[in-house]
């Protein structure tokens, strides 16, 4: 693509992002909604054939209804408080309607089947921009009207969001698949504990980037994009297999790396609260990812995984080079001495 | 306690940097070292515990443990170096660093004041063992074994992790030096059964209890041999360093709720000591051997008398150099034969007896020989488990024949007897493996001449 239309394009996203965060108007946070998803097509699309065309458009289907009911849903609002400004949600219908657009932007259950294709059509880097980028502009609305959601409703979302990124992930192979189940899951671990503490919600959206986006920035600089040719990472560069043991293990929830912190505090604060059976089940839950993250372990890291002859000599003539990789690999797994530190997020 | 964290942590460093030729000999000696300066913890001077700091302490419980620990892992390199020999120099460095994190770890886990930060740390033992069993073990098997040894744990620790948090909101504090203080009486409720579940139920996974035990003869079995070392030494006994822990804050639920675990624990150490009879496999012999011996400490846990605590703290030293010796010597013989059928290498006497001399002081104390510390731990148990039920004494009385049994028949199955004609070229022992079963059996022997050291803290 011409780099100046697709830095237009990129900035057209980042923009549309921005707007629905910064906006206190409804208007102009579904506008800015709009843009973001009229802006990602071409990105989803970078690759041209009828794969990346079948996931764009299922892209472009849910995240349009979604749009819609979430105008609907500030009609609703508009009829009933007679206002534009985001503060709270008046009326209940509205907001069962708003938590429910939001659910299916983020690709939380049961709206949660456009993840796993979509994500298996497109490219690594579309994928990472779309699981990582695109998951902050919803769930801002969501810290933003949090004291008005039905906890009920948002409470089965999140649990049966875990049940099936761990379920839906077991049976993979593919890694973008994977990753997106595991994007399922960790919406639901956010979305857990939103009514709660929703700074715990920031914190756990922070630490899942930086996780995804180092465990993306792992495939993509092996081109790898299934299981098998993951595992033949041992032999192009062997310190990227240690790397991804970590970050996976980090993915799991393992302590002490720094994916186990937002699970600690969430499960503290759901505790707090008295709920005590929800976080050991979400805890328990949060197992059956672990059990795929280490299945990916086994055959990259800690065997060498059943390969051809030839694949044992492969010749690499340009190795990429990817910015950033070092840093948000430590943060990815060496956080957690960090804890104390949350209280700048309040 | 920091002047044994910082040296250990300093190991890795040292393992980077050091030279082809002297990455054994700097390591095997600076961790030595290490475990010096832990011997002087164990002068404790009063009931109460040495605080060191608000973050670590050690106390007449966690002191013999923290000095079995930094004691085994000069031994583990020891143990490690011939079948790394074959291995590029970097696989060799991150082997050494893998077991450098658990030291530490376990260090750390032993010495813990806040019982969050004892929680994280357990856990974070799993991650380093979990890489040794599975990257350097030597069979297919080892993947399930490594799966099977995570989810285990993992399963039965993460309710731990909300009980913990909920005790936490509850008293406030779960710094574990302030909880002995205000400690109060649990009201008598269903979720505080629970509660009283999710607490020991971790513990009870890594103990293990019988009915739990069936990641244990699979990890033992495929990990390589530091790794069975340290799992049958040290990681059983984070489980009983952890109920020994929290039974102090479960009262008086534990009067009732004790009763399944007892049982599962009298019969499941007859059971397994039984199954020993039956094994082939010398490393799955140890391995239920090591489930009986920790039976034994669950009963003695759950009993809460001053005795059967002193019972259960002296046991597990005892046991984890026992265990750990045997292992050892199981190894000697995989190297040579490659091979963990008994039968296979049998009659080893005759070709090698200094060997043969370690086999049968290992099989002595395993099966608890007076005037052995194994002796004094299962002594007191008995006795205490005696007088909290008179019918106990007869399943441990049969555990304590059958321990013999098998002990016994593992020592005359491997040393005595013709050798079979294919062992006669194996290479005699090493110098290396003498003085590993020597530095196993020493400090065996030599507490046994002042056990109160070990008596944990109810002496």
């Amino acid at each position: 693509m011409n780099p100046l239309i697709f830095t237009t394009i990129l900035m057209t996203v980042l923009l549309g992002t921005m707007i629905v965060m910064m906006s206190s108007h409804w208007l102009m946070i579904w506008i800015g909604f709009e843009m973001n998803l009229l802006a990602i097509i071409p990105i989803l699309m970078k690759k041209y054939n009828p794969r990346t065309m079948e996931a764009s458009t299922k892209y472009f289907l849910t995240q349009a209804t979604a749009s819609m009911l979430l105008m609907m849903a500030i009609i609703i609002n508009l009829m009933h408080s007679g206002q534009w400004t985001i503060t709270k949600v008046f009326n209940p219908t509205a907001s069962i309607i708003m938590t429910s657009a939001l659910a299916m932007k983020l690709g939380l259950t049961p709206f949660h089947f456009w993840v796993p294709e979509v994500t298996q059509g497109i490219s690594l880097t579309s994928g990472l921009i779309l699981l990582t980028w695109q998951k902050l502009a919803p769930m801002s609305i969501l810290y933003q009207i949090s004291p008005s959601i039905n906890l009920n409703i948002l409470l089965t979302m999140a649990v049966l969001s875990i049940l099936v990124g761990g379920w839906g992930g077991l049976n993979q192979t593919q890694l973008r698949k994977i990753m997106a189940y595991s994007s399922i899951a960790h919406m639901g671990w956010m979305t857990a504990v939103l009514v709660y503490s929703p700074t715990l919600t920031m914190l756990n959206m922070l630490i899942y980037i930086m996780m995804t986006l180092t465990m993306f920035m792992l495939f993509i600089q092996s081109s790898s994009t299934t299981t098998l040719s993951l595992s033949h990472t041992w032999n192009k560069t062997p310190l990227t297999t240690t790397l991804i043991l970590i970050t996976l293990l980090s993915m799991g929830g393992l302590p002490p790396l720094s994916g186990f912190m937002p699970k600690w505090m969430i499960i503290q604060e759901l505790t707090k609260n008295s709920s005590i059976i929800l976080p050991t089940l979400m805890a328990i839950m949060a197992l059956l990812n672990l059990y795929f993250y280490m299945r990916l372990t086994y055959s990259t890291s800690l065997t060498m995984f059943p390969s051809t002859n030839n694949m044992k000599m492969k010749w690499q003539f340009e190795t990429k080079q990817i910015t950033l990789l070092p840093p948000l690999i430590v943060m990815s797994s060496l956080l957690l001495p960090l804890t104390p530190m949350l209280s700048i997020l309040d | 306690m920091l002047k044994i964290i910082i040296p250990t942590i300093m190991l890795m460093p040292l393992t980077w940097l050091s030279k082809k030729n002297m990455i054994w000999i700097n390591t095997t000696t600076y961790s030595l070292l290490i475990s010096l300066i832990s011997l002087s913890l164990l002068n404790q001077p009063s009931n109460n515990s040495l605080n060191f700091s608000l973050m670590f302490f050690s106390d007449p419980l966690s002191a013999p443990l923290l000095v079995l620990t930094t004691w085994l892992l000069p031994l583990m390199l020891m143990a490690s170096q011939h079948h790394l020999s074959k291995e590029p120099l970097i696989r060799k460095k991150l082997y050494i660093t893998m077991l450098t994190m658990l030291q530490t770890f376990l260090i750390m886990t032993f010495t813990a004041t806040e019982l969050i930060s004892f929680y994280i740390l357990f856990e974070a033992t799993l991650v380093p063992t979990l890489i040794i069993i599975t990257r350097w073990g030597n069979q297919t098997e080892r993947l399930n074994a490594g799966l099977y040894f995570l989810f285990y744990t993992l399963m039965g620790s993460l309710p731990l992790l909300v009980a913990l948090i909920s005790i936490q909101n509850l008293t406030g504090s779960l710094n574990f030096l302030l909880i002995q203080y205000w400690n109060q009486a649990l009201p008598d409720s269903w979720s505080n059964i629970f509660l009283w579940l999710a607490c020991m139920m971790a513990f009870m996974v890594k103990m293990p209890l019988y009915g739990l035990h069936l990641w244990l003869p699979k990890a033992h079995v495929e990990a390589p041999i530091a790794g069975s070392m340290v799992l049958a030494a040290i990681l059983l006994k984070l489980g009983g360093y952890g109920m020994l822990r929290i039974t102090t804050m479960l009262n008086p639920q534990t009067s009732f709720m004790a009763y399944p675990f007892l049982m599962l624990s009298l019969w499941g150490m007859i059971m397994t000591s039984s199954i020993c009879l039956r094994q082939t496999d010398l490393k799955s012999l140890i391995a239920y051997s090591s489930v009986s011996h920790m039976a034994l400490v669950i009963v003695a846990v759950l009993i809460q008398t001053p005795w059967s605590y002193m019972g259960a703290t002296a046991l597990m030293i005892a046991h984890g150099l026992t265990s750990s010796m045997l292992f050892c010597l199981a190894n000697s013989n995989y190297e040579r034969t490659h091979s963990r059928t008994m039968i296979l290498a049998r009659g080893l006497q005759t070709l090698l007896p200094l060997m043969a001399a370690w086999w049968l002081l290992a099989s002595l104390t395993n099966l608890a020989l007076p005037p052995s510390i194994n002796l004094i731990g299962e002594l007191f148990v008995v006795m205490s488990s005696f007088s909290w039920s008179n019918i106990t004494i007869i399943l441990m009385g049969a555990n304590i024949t059958i321990t013999a049994l098998y002990s016994l028949y593992m020592l005359i199955t491997t040393q005595r007897g013709k050798y079979t004609h294919h062992v006669n070229s194996i290479k005699p022992s090493f110098t290396r493996e003498n003085a590993l079963m020597a530095l196993h059996m020493t400090p065996l022997l030599l507490l046994s001449l002042n056990p109160k050291i070990i008596l944990g803290f109810t002496y």
